[in-house]
C-alpha cells in the first residue's frame, strides 16, 4: 500500500476528544456489561442453591412425619409438616411418594401431570428444573424399614415447588443490578467528559492562539502550556519566525538575482539595436536575449509565486486594487482609462501580498491595454469561493482564449510585453488552488474571472 | 530636450545615453544615487530615467526627494524587478512610468517621448498645429503636407517650442534644454536657429508660428490641432 492509499483510508473520527470518549466508553461498557452478567450468573446460582436447600429441608421434615399404613405402605401425616403451603391447594408446593415400581403411593394434593422422577438409588438426590409445569423438583431415594415387618421397601420422595418465587427474586435482582450499573455508567461518562475537557483545554487554547496568529492579531504563541506541549509551542514559535525571515530572505535573494541578471541582459538587448551590427546578427542576438529573458522571468516568477501559506495574515483587497489602479491611471494617463473598483472594503483574502499584486496588476494592466475606457473590478462570494471579475469594454478575447493562458501566446502581437501576463496570472491562481475563466464581459469587452478558495 | 540618466551599470548607462542623444536629447548622466539626486535637483531637465537599484541613495528615495524639492519633470523608472509591487511603489514615490529590463531601444524612446509630450499636454505621437505636422520619432516636419528639411538642432528648437506651445520660452531656457553642462553654449546661436526656422517653416510670412517677445523670449502661437 502506497502512502496515497494510506492517506485515503484516514479514520473517520478526527477529533481527539471523540476518540478518547469512544474508546473509554467501549471499555466502560464492556466492563460493566461483563461484570453485570457475572453478577447475575452468580446470583442465580446461589438462588438455585437456596431453592435446593429449602426443598431438602422440606424432604427431611416430610420423612420425619412419615409412617407406615396398615397395608404396609408409607404415608405422611401432613399435619406434622411445618410448611403450611403443602396443605393448601394451588400453593405451588407439593410432595409425593413413589414406590420402587415408580407408582405414586402418596401425594399432598391433586397430583400434577409431570414425568415420573428418575429411579434413584438409596440416599441419592436429584434436583431438576421441569419445564411443564414450570417447577423445581427435588427427589430422594430411600429405603424404609418397618420395625414391625422387618421388610425393607424402596421409595422415592419428591418435592415440587413452582418457579414463581425464584423468577420474581431473580427479576428483582436483575432490575436493581442493571439500574445501578446504568447509573454508574452515566455518572462515569459525565466525569469522563469533564476530565477530557480539562485535559484537552490547552490544545483548544493552542488552536485559538494559532487562529489569532493567522489573523495577524498576535505574532507568536504566548500562553503557558503543559510540559507535553511545551516543545511543540516552542518549535512552532521558531517556525513562525523562520518562515517570516526565510520568506523575506528568499524574496530579497530573488530580487538581487533578477537585478544582477537583467542589467547585462539590457545591455545585450541594446546591442541588438545597434545599427553597426549587421541585421542578420542583430535578429539572432535579439532572439537569444529574448530567450534568456523568458527563462529568467519564468523561473523567477515560478519561484516567487508563493501559493497559499498558513501563517500569513489576510490582506484587504480593495486598497491593494486601488494602489494598482492609481498606478495604471498614471501610466495610461494619455489614454484616459477609468477604473471602477466595486470591491467590498471588508473583503479579505489570505494570500501573499506580492502574489496578489502580480495577479491583479497583470489583469488590470491587460484590461487597461486592451480596454477602451471603462474597467470594472467586482467580486462575489459563493460558499467557500471568491470570484473576482475584471471587466473591460475593449474588443474582447479572440476565438480561442484558452491559448492565452499558455506562456508566450499573445492576443495582439502589436502590443509588446503581453505574452506572459495571463500565463503568469494563471500560474499564481493555480498555486492557490483556484482557476481562471475568460469570457465576454457585460461591458462588451473581455472578462477575466478569478476563482480562489477562501479558507 | 534634456534628459538625465541615473544608472549605476556603466555599459547600460552609456547605451541609454547614446540611444537618447541619437534621438536628439541632450543627456546628462549620473552613476550613483548621491550624484544623481544632486543633478536631478540642480540641473534643468525634461525627463529623468532612474534605475531603482542604485548604490548610495536608493532610486525610490531619490525620486521622493526630487519630488519633494519641487521638480516636476517626468521620471521613468528602469527596474530589473518587474513585480507590480515595485511598480506601485515607484509610481507612488512620484515616478510616471516604468520600464522593465531588458528593453528595446524603441520601447525606451517611445516611453520617453510619450512622457515628454504629456508635459506639454500632447497625447498623440505627432504634434499637429496649424499647417504643421511634426513627427517627433521620425524627426520629420510637414508644412501643408510638404516635407521640410531641418537640421538636428533646428528640429530640437522646434520640438521644444511646439511641445510647450502657448508658453513663453526664454533664450536661456532654450539653451539649457538643448545643451548639457559640458557643451559650449552661445545664446546668439538660438537667434540664428529661430531665424532659420522661420524662413524654413514660413517662407512667405503667412502663418507666423513663432512670436518673439522682446526681452523675455519666444512663443509658439498657433493653436494645437
Amino acid at each position: 500500500m502506497g502512502p496515497a492509499a494510506r492517506l485515503k483510508r484516514r479514520p473517520r473520527v478526527t477529533s481527539l476528544r471523540a476518540r478518547l470518549l469512544i474508546s473509554t466508553a467501549v471499555v466502560l461498557l464492556a466492563f460493566v456489561g461483563l461484570g453485570g452478567l457475572a453478577l447475575e450468573k452468580a446470583f442465580e446460582r446461589s438462588l438455585l442453591q437456596a431453592q435446593q436447600d429449602k426443598l431438602e429441608g422440606l424432604i427431611y421434615a416430610l420423612l420425619g412425619a412419615a409412617s407406615t399404613t396398615e397395608e404396609g405402605d408409607l404415608t405422611i401425616a401432613l399435619d406434622a409438616v411445618p410448611d403450611r403451603r403443602l396443605r393448601e391447594p394451588m400453593s405451588g408446593l407439593q410432595a409425593a411418594l413413589f414406590n420402587e415400581l415408580g407408582i405414586m403411593v402418596w401425594s399432598s394434593a391433586q397430583p400434577l401431570e409431570m414425568p415420573p422422577p428418575p429411579s434413584l438409588n438409596v440416599g441419592q438426590w436429584n434436583f431438576q428444573r421441569l419445564t411443564g409445569p414450570d417447577a423445581f423438583r427435588l427427589s430422594f431415594g430411600l429405603r424404609w424399614i418397618d420395625s414391625e415387618r422387618n421388610e425393607p421397601r424402596l421409595y422415592t420422595v419428591s418435592v415440587i415447588d413452582d418457579t414463581r418465587s425464584f423468577d420474581r427474586q431473580l427479576a428483582t435482582f436483575r432490575r436493581t443490578l442493571w439500574i445501578w450499573l446504568g447509573g454508574t455508567v452515566i455518572a462515569l461518562v459525565a466525569i469522563l467528559l469533564l476530565i477530557l475537557r480539562w485535559s484537552l483545554a490547552p490544545l483548544k487554547q493552542l488552536g485559538r492562539e494559532l487562529h489569532r496568529i493567522e489573523s495577524g492579531v498576535q505574532m507568536e504563541i504566548e500562553g503557558s502550556y503543559p510540559d507535553e506541549l511545551k516543545p511543540l509551542t516552542r518549535d512552532l514559535n521558531a517556525m513562525i519566525v523562520s518562515e517570516h525571515n526565510q520568506q523575506t530572505r528568499y524574496r530579497n535573494a530573488l530580487g538581487d538575482l533578477a537585478h544582477s541578471l537583467k542589467t547585462p541582459l539590457a545591455v545585450l538587448r541594446g546591442l541588438s539595436d545597434d545599427r553597426q551590427i549587421p541585421p542578420s546578427q542583430q535578429s539572432l542576438l535579439d532572439e537569444q536575449v529574448g530567450r534568456m529573458q523568458h527563462i529568467v522571468d519564468h523561473q523567477l516568477r515560478r519561484a516567487a509565486a508563493a501559493g497559499s501559506r498558513t501563517l500569513t495574515e489576510p490582506i484587504v483587497l480593495k486598497p491593494l486594487i486601488d494602489k494598482l489602479t492609481s498606478t495604471l491611471t498614471k501610466v495610461y494617463a494619455s489614454r484616459g482609462v477609468g477604473f471602477y473598483n466595486r470591491l467590498d472594503p471588508e473583503l479579505k483574502l489570505r494570500a501573499d501580498q506580492g502574489d496578489l499584486y502580480e495577479l491583479f496588476g497583470n489583469l488590470l494592466d491587460n484590461a487597461a491595454k486592451y480596454g477602451d475606457e471603462h474597467i470594472r473590478i467586482s467580486a462575489r462570494q459563493e460558499a467557500n469561493l471568491l470570484h473576482v471579475d475584471v471587466d473591460d469594454d475593449g474588443p474582447g478575447f479572440p476565438d480561442a482564449p484558452e491559448k492565452l493562458l499558455e506562456r508566450g501566446a499573445r492576443a495582439d502581437t502589436r502590443k509588446p510585453g503581453q505574452g506572459i501576463g495571463l500565463a503568469a496570472v494563471n500560474d499564481i491562481v493555480k498555486a492557490y488552488g483556484g482557476h481562471l475563466d475568460l469570457a465576454r464581459s457585460p461591458l462588451g469587452g473581455a472578462r477575466v474571472s478569478v476563482t480562489l478558495p477562501l479558507r | 530636450m534634456r534628459a538625465l540618466v541615473i544608472e549605476d551599470d556603466p555599459d547600460l548607462r552609456e547605451q541609454v545615453s547614446k540611444f537618447l542623444s541619437d534621438d536628439g536629447f541632450a543627456v546628462d548622466v549620473a552613476g550613483d544615487g548621491d550624484n544623481g539626486v544632486y543633478m536631478a535637483e540642480e540641473y534643468p531637465a525634461d525627463i529623468a530615467i532612474v534605475d531603482l537599484g542604485l548604490p548610495g541613495l536608493p532610486g525610490l528615495d531619490l525620486i521622493r526627494q526630487v519630488r519633494k524639492s519641487g521638480r516636476k519633470y517626468p521620471i521613468l523608472i528602469l527596474t530589473a524587478r518587474d513585480g507590480w509591487q515595485t511598480k506601485v511603489e515607484g509610481l507612488e514615490a512620484g515616478a510616471d512610468d516604468y520600464l522593465v529590463k531588458p528593453f528595446h531601444r524603441e520601447e525606451l524612446i517611445a516611453r520617453v517621448r510619450a512622457l515628454v509630450r504629456r508635459v506639454g499636454g500632447w497625447t498623440q505621437a505627432t504634434l499637429n498645429s496649424g499647417p504643421y505636422i511634426v513627427d517627433t520619432s521620425a524627426k520629420s516636419v510637414l508644412v501643408d503636407g510638404k516635407p521640410v528639411d531641418l537640421t538636428s538642432y533646428e528640429f530640437r528648437v522646434l520640438e521644444y517650442l511646439l511641445t510647450h506651445a502657448g508658453k513663453v520660452i526664454s533664450k536661456s531656457e532654450l539653451t539649457e534644454h538643448l545643451y548639457t553642462e559640458d557643451e559650449e553654449r552661445d545664446s546668439n546661436v538660438i537667434e540664428v536657429f529661430i531665424r532659420r526656422l522661420r524662413s524654413k517653416l514660413d517662407a512667405d510670412s503667412q502663418y507666423n508660428p513663432i512670436t518673439t517677445l522682446r526681452g523675455s523670449g519666444y512663443r509658439w502661437d498657433l493653436p494645437r490641432a
